[in-house]
């Protein structure tokens, strides 16, 4: 019988396939292992290092440049906060609001922060901006998690990208997976574009400061500023920074009337 | 004849002045001069005024009239001038003068934008100062004569007579920094020298001459009896390392030289004509540079002993004073201190930090201005302005202000020190509103402090930086890293051998499966054959029905028995209308796939 000398099953085309995806993934989770690793040294999970309130409470009648880091040159979330509610005790108004800006910063999605510093704001008669739902969703969790949250969603895009051209069989799955992971990536970006900004906020440290047409220090008065007013620093001359107002306000002001929230020593 | 001969060079001469002065007081806007020459004669001789205009309008040109002068037009001529390949016309009136008497004459100008000249008649050559003066406006009123002769004692004159430069300075010796003002004068002939084509350069060391782009002053002067366009350049000299320097000055002009040999310009003076002359002459404009005898500078470097912490590198003598905006202000208003440097010397390094920051006052950096009291920035007053703000109220005293510099007079170094300056804060407004100003918020804030919502937080992991993770480069770098395997993973699979199996063939075998796993034989027997002779119809470029068995035997080969097996078992299918029963169809689905995917002619 012919059927005897039939050709042999033949379906290496689609094994390769599989073995060629599979080889990928494994590789791209291995680099972003890779890379997470490197990174997480960089951001988190250093020993906790904080300064008790209490010390920094009597601290501030000393200070004369913003207390900024801990003894071991880290930022801790919890610690900015307990030194901003130890400089609001104190009744330094501008230093408390500088380390909740700086401890919302590192921790969005605590309410303490937000609440003390709402506090602190309506104490001082200081504008409170009202959060709308950006900023609420903005604050729904830590910078950190929203990243890796943004890394997950590239693998997955990535995998399903891929897999469409493996597998055209369940394109609807893939196309639905991708879809998944372009929404973390969107919130990730969106994140970043919210927060950007605040990185090159300012706080006024000095009792009041003046706002001048022009950075010398002779120049036109057009407005004072409140200690604990918070700006945008847009750009700086010598001893002078250009600022804008929450209210949309700029001109020129003392460098040193002023604290970063992100400092230029912090290592970005 | 020879009288008339020099009325022409005279001409000639003046006409050339008159272009030299033209272009040089085109950029002042004046368009009409006029030139005398000569401008000194005796009793019974005349001299020739030439009224230039360069915008050719002479009708309006009156002729001067002036008590003990006659004067007569005797012409007028037209002249092109191209210079840098711009032609520029000019028209003149020529008038001969005539002195009635001897003494000193003004000839008014012929228009208001141009200057009058000087006609000075004596009674005889050996006669000295003339009695008297008359004036064009008013007769009998004297005025200075203008040119006035020059010393041309020590003056070297290069290009035949027709021009010279000289470097004049007050020192020989002079301390490294130090500003030493110079005169570069320039001489030129009118009518020989033609143009100056660049400003003076000093060569022999290094050293920095200030202010040479600006105009030059203009005198007249009669050197060894010649009429002299003296340029003159103030400037400051400084140098810049110690040693002994000679100095010269270049400068770049045109000169008209005489080409001819001497025996061919004895024969154009024996043409007789001016205009014979001048066309046989061979009289030549020629760019040269001339260059002035040197001169010895000694540099001296300053001292080291005693040299100051604060010194800036001041040479000279100065005087300092200070002074302030306001001696009596509300707390928190600045208030401008002013230290006021004067004298002589090199300003450019008079610099001070003027008051550093101290407990009573917070300081900003000071800025400083210049007003110089001469043309060339050697003499004038510094003065540096500095903001202050007392940090505290009542009687504030701002300390005395020091400027140290070094003195070539004395050669020494000398510390110029001011006044301690005494201002009044206002104290009643500095506890009523900065203070207060500044108790007000944080006391308010220590006073409801006590009630923040949320209570303190225990101790949290820390982080290096504030910058969101996801702003900093490090992180970025992982995204990127897998995007790029993702794009490179795609750009693979991009590049692997797709199916060659086309569509219409992978539909027919896959209902070729799907009639072996329902087990119609018949079915399958018939649509195998049916496939595999429309494949082998396309892949042979044959009809259909030519595809016999010998046909397949000579092009398949060992599988020509297999097919025409199956397309026997197809016939029978087909005419008996089934298929043998539990016949086992796989491997003829690999025959039929085998032939339809990897056959080959």
């Amino acid at each position: 019988m012919a059927a005897a000398r039939a050709p042999p099953p033949s379906g290496g085309i689609t094994l390769k396939c599989y073995y060629q995806s599979a080889w990928l993934l494994a590789a791209a989770v291995a680099a972003s292992a890779l890379a997470a690793a490197w990174s997480a040294g960089a951001y988190a999970q250093t020993p906790p290092a904080t300064q008790p309130p209490a010390t920094a409470a009597q601290q501030t009648s000393k200070v004369t440049q913003p207390l900024t880091t801990t003894t071991d040159g880290t930022y801790s979330a919890a610690g900015l906060y307990n030194l901003a509610n130890a400089y609001a005790r104190a009744g330094k108004p501008g230093m408390a609001v500088l380390n909740y800006e700086r401890a919302d910063l590192l921790a969005p999605n605590d309410g303490d922060v937000q609440a003390n510093l709402t506090y602190v704001r309506q104490a001082l008669h200081l504008p409170v901006q009202t959060q709308g739902p950006l900023d609420r969703i903005a604050h729904l969790a830590s910078p950190g998690t929203v990243a890796w949250l943004g890394v997950l969603g590239i693998l997955i895009t990535g995998a399903s990208l891929i897999a469409i051209k493996i597998l055209p069989r369940y394109r609807a799955l893939w196309i639905a997976a991708t879809c998944a992971g372009l929404a973390p990536i969107s919130f990730t970006v969106c994140n970043a574009i919210y927060w950007e900004p605040k990185t090159h906020d300012a706080v006024v440290i000095a009792a009041s400061t003046t706002i001048r047409a022009t950075p010398v220090p002779m120049g036109d008065s057009l407005q004072e500023l409140p200690e604990a007013q918070t700006v945008t620093v847009l750009q700086g001359h010598d001893d002078f920074v250009l600022i804008r107002t929450p209210s949309g306000r700029s001109g020129w002001v003392a460098r040193a009337d002023l604290a970063d929230v992100v400092p230029a020593t912090s290592v970005r | 004849m020879k009288r008339l001969g020099r009325y022409w060079s005279h001409v000639v001469a003046s006409s050339a002045a008159c272009m030299v002065l033209a272009l040089s007081a085109r950029a002042d806007g004046s368009l009409t001069y006029q030139t005398l020459l000569p401008p000194k004669i005796v009793m019974g001789e005349s001299t020739y005024l030439k009224i230039t205009s360069l915008d050719s309008e002479l009708q309006n040109i009156k002729i001067p009239e002036v008590p003990g002068l006659t004067f007569e037009l005797i012409g007028h001529s037209r002249q092109m001038e191209i210079n840098g390949g711009v032609a520029s016309e000019s028209s003149s009136l020529i008038v001969r003068v005539t002195p009635q008497i001897a003494g000193i004459f003004k000839i008014p100008a012929p228009s208001p934008s141009s200057n009058p000249v000087i006609l000075e008649v004596l009674t005889d050559r050996n006669a000295g100062n003339p009695p008297l003066a008359l004036n064009g406006q008013g007769p009998r009123t004297p005025t200075p004569p203008e040119p006035k002769p020059g010393n041309a004692a020590g003056i070297h004159f290069v290009a035949d007579g027709a021009a010279f430069v000289q470097l004049k300075m007050p020192k020989r010796a002079v301390y490294v920094g130090e500003s030493v003002p110079v005169d570069i004068e320039v001489g030129v002939r009118p009518g020989v020298v033609t143009s100056l084509n660049g400003l003076p350069s000093v060569k022999g060391g290094d050293f920095t001459l200030n202010n040479l782009s600006k105009q030059p002053e203009r005198r007249e002067e009669i050197l060894d009896g010649k009429p002299f366009l003296k340029f003159i350049w103030h400037s400051v000299l400084a140098a810049v390392k110690p040693g002994d320097f000679t100095l010269t000055v270049d400068t770049p002009l045109t000169v008209k030289i005489n080409t001819r040999p001497s025996e061919d310009s004895a024969f154009a003076n024996l043409l007789g004509g001016p205009f014979l002359q001048n066309f046989y002459s061979g009289i030549k404009p020629t760019e040269i540079t001339i260059t002035s005898q040197p001169s010895e500078l000694h540099v001296l470097p300053l001292p080291t002993s005693g040299r100051p912490a604060d010194f800036s590198g001041a040479v000279g003598t100065f005087k300092v004073s200070s002074d302030v905006s306001a001696s009596h202000m509300p707390a928190g208003d600045p208030v401008t201190l002013r230290m006021h440097v004067s004298g002589a010397g090199n300003f450019d390094r008079v610099d001070s930090q003027m008051l550093e920051r101290n407990d009573q006052w917070k300081t900003y950096p000071p800025k400083s201005t210049f007003s110089s009291s001469d043309l060339i920035g050697y003499k004038g007053e510094k003065t540096f302005e500095q903001p202050l703000i007392a940090a505290q109220s009542g009687d504030q005293t701002i300390p005395a202000l020091s400027f140290s510099y070094f003195d070539p007079e004395t050669k020494r170094y000398e510390r110029a020190q001011t006044t301690p300056i005494k201002v009044t804060i206002d104290a009643a407004r500095a506890e009523g509103s900065l203070e207060a100003a500044a108790a007000t918020p944080g006391a308010r804030l220590a006073n409801r402090a006590a009630e923040l919502p949320r209570p303190d937080h225990a101790p949290t992991p820390a982080a290096e930086t504030l910058v969101p993770l996801y702003l900093q480069p490090r992180y970025l770098a992982i995204p990127a890293a897998l995007a790029l395997l993702f794009a490179a993973g795609m750009f693979a699979r991009g590049r692997a051998p797709r199916s060659a199996v086309p569509k219409a063939t992978q539909r027919a075998l896959n209902v070729l499966s799907d009639l072996v796993r329902s087990g119609d034989a018949a079915a399958f027997y018939i649509a195998a054959r049916e496939l595999l002779l429309e494949s082998f119809s396309r892949l042979w470029h044959l009809p259909v029905e030519e595809i016999t068995a010998v046909e397949l035997d000579a092009r398949l080969g060992p599988d020509a028995a297999d097919i025409s097996r199956l397309f026997a078992l197809a016939d029978e299918a087909k005419y008996s209308g089934r298929g043998a029963a539990n016949a086992d169809l796989a491997p003829w689905l690999q025959l039929v796939r085998r032939h339809l995917l990897g056959v080959s002619p």
